[in-house]
């Protein structure tokens, strides 16, 4: 390819990477909490992300709800929904092995899919509300794009704070490093777990809600955010909270960056080329993973 | 009811598959002493702990606290009726700082425990590591605060799994005072160990299991020259 490439370009292409990136921080931390719980890879956690999606597409075509405030439905409604399927379904294989708990949330994610395809058609949706860019400079920032980021990254940051500080947050990460241990300490192990799939839920179907302004809606919009949560947790050490948030932006750097140099269908690919070389050459992830 | 042992293992057996680790164990503790449970490894002294803690489910018998039975019950609750153990290999919350791998385990109101929590820190010379994440400290400091850690819900009952192993001879020291203090004030302490100076010691009464069954029991006098004991350590 002949094309210049100027500094502005490079300076555009930051942007949207780390406008992309915060959005995969936030759906790849709930992915993050809930195998560093209950060493549980949720492949429903991308389909979660779709019915936050298409919360906000109903709520904002029959009672024209402003999609912002939309995550105030989103976020309870699918933190219940995470406490519903943990509770009846995921804590049965809590202990069993990977293979057990990958099957399972498999099984819940094509259930989930069909049950919205049934519900809602395939037709594709789209939130019409925020359209055009700010300008500053030579950069063009689109709307949508940056107030989701805003909200992307405060409510990182305040998942983040909840861990980090409350006394919940310290119980879940207690939980996350030796449940045994926990356990004999007087925490309610399994209590843990359901508030751990409710907030990842809660956190994936912001993600839903917030991507609906800006993308598609249908019943299979979730998968890729699975794969891209689950490269995430991965780049930024399983189990590792910090590194998911640094994954995501990671993640989002590397894509746009290598759509300016390659065709939008090789720097799809070029994300899972990462994958695997992290997996080969740092398995543990860029920031390292827990040891156990 | 003051002669009610605070602890009675009664007939408990644990199978794991066709392998029987713990087989029909009686075991009475009375309030207020140090007790020490020894035997060949394997002999099912860690699995023993565990169906008293509820990490394990015994196949038969009993446990009662306090005279209520806790046998069936979920780790978490047999902690908060007040046993608290620690385990043979160190188990510390390692990327949570060392004061908060005591106010994890709290219940009660946030500012009564941290004040407790700064206390034990003290009681044991971390407290300028307070804010240090319990893995960067060393073996010895991390297993001080696990001990420290089993004293925040000041627990009634307290098994201690191996507390002497990988402990240099100053810790040592301090350590064991630690537990005989403890016992000083009321608490009741059961101790696997497999130094037997350590042990010997301590302990006012001593069990020992071989193959998962108790097969002694007595002050360690009677113990060191208990003929089934000396055959199980050293053969026939």
């Amino acid at each position: 390819m002949n094309v210049v490439i100027t500094p502005a370009m490079v300076g555009q292409v930051v942007i949207s990477g780390l406008l992309a990136g915060a959005l995969y921080s936030l759906v790849a931390l709930g992915l993050a909490l809930i195998f560093g719980v209950m060493r549980v890879i949720n492949i429903a956690h991308g389909t979660i992300l779709m019915l936050g999606a298409y919360t906000t597409f109903w709520s904002f075509h029959i009672l024209g709800l402003n999609p912002y405030l939309s995550l105030l439905v989103s976020m309870p409604l699918m933190f219940l929904l995470g406490v519903l399927l943990q509770r009846t379904f995921v804590r049965r294989v809590v202990d069993a092995p990977e293979l057990s708990s990958l099957l399972l949330t498999f099984g819940i994610s094509i259930a989930l899919v069909n049950m919205a395809q049934l519900a809602f058609t395939s037709d594709l949706r789209s939130v019409e509300f925020l359209t055009g860019a700010f300008l500053l400079g030579p950069f063009a920032f689109s709307k949508s794009r940056v107030i989701s980021f805003a909200f992307a990254v405060t409510l990182s940051l305040f998942a983040f704070w909840f861990l980090q500080r409350t006394k919940l947050g310290k119980a879940i990460r207690a939980t996350s490093q030796s449940r045994e241990v926990a356990m004999v300490c007087g925490i309610n192990v399994q209590r843990i777990h359901l508030y751990s799939f409710g907030i990842a839920s809660a956190l994936s179907a912001a993600g839903g809600s917030l991507v609906a302004v800006m993308v598609a809606i249908q019943p299979e919009m979730g998968q890729v955010y699975t794969f891209k949560s689950f490269l995430v947790i991965v780049l930024g050490g399983a189990g590792n909270y910090p590194g998911a948030l640094l994954g995501g932006m990671l993640l989002g750097l590397v894509e746009q960056l290598s759509s300016l140099f390659l065709t939008t269908q090789v720097s799809e690919a070029v994300a899972y080329l990462l994958l695997v070389l992290v997996l080969l050459l740092r398995p543990t992830g860029l920031l390292g993973g827990r040891s156990t | 009811m003051q002669t009610r042992p605070i602890l009675e293992v009664s007939g408990v057996t644990k199978r794991f598959g066709g392998v029987t680790a713990v087989n029909r164990c009686s075991l009475s503790l009375a309030r207020g002493k140090i007790y020490g449970l020894i035997g060949p490894n394997g002999s099912g002294k860690t699995t023993l702990f565990n169906c008293i803690t509820g990490l394990e489910r015994r196949d038969e018998g009993e446990v009662r606290f306090k005279g209520g039975r806790i046998d069936g019950l979920k780790p978490h609750q047999v902690a908060r009726r007040g046993i608290g153990r620690t385990f043979q290999i160190i188990r510390v919350f390692p990327e949570l700082t060392a004061l908060e791998n005591l106010l994890v385990v709290t219940q009660g109101p946030f500012e009564a425990a941290r004040r407790r929590a700064e206390e034990l820190l003290r009681f044991v010379t971390l407290d300028r590591l307070q804010n240090e994440y319990a893995g960067n400290l060393s073996y010895g400091q991390q297993k001080l605060l696990e001990f420290v850690r089993v004293l925040m819900t000041d627990p009634e009952l307290i098994l201690l799994d191996e507390p002497a192993a990988g402990v240099n001879p100053t810790l040592l020291n301090e350590l064991l005072a630690a537990i005989t203090g403890l016992r000083d004030q009321g608490k009741t302490i059961l101790i696997v160990e497999h130094d037997m100076k350590v042990v010997m010691g301590l302990s006012e009464t001593i069990f020992v299991l071989d193959y998962g069954e108790k097969i002694a029991e007595g002050p360690p006098g009677v113990i060191q020259a208990d003929a089934r004991v000396i055959e199980a350590y050293f053969g026939r």
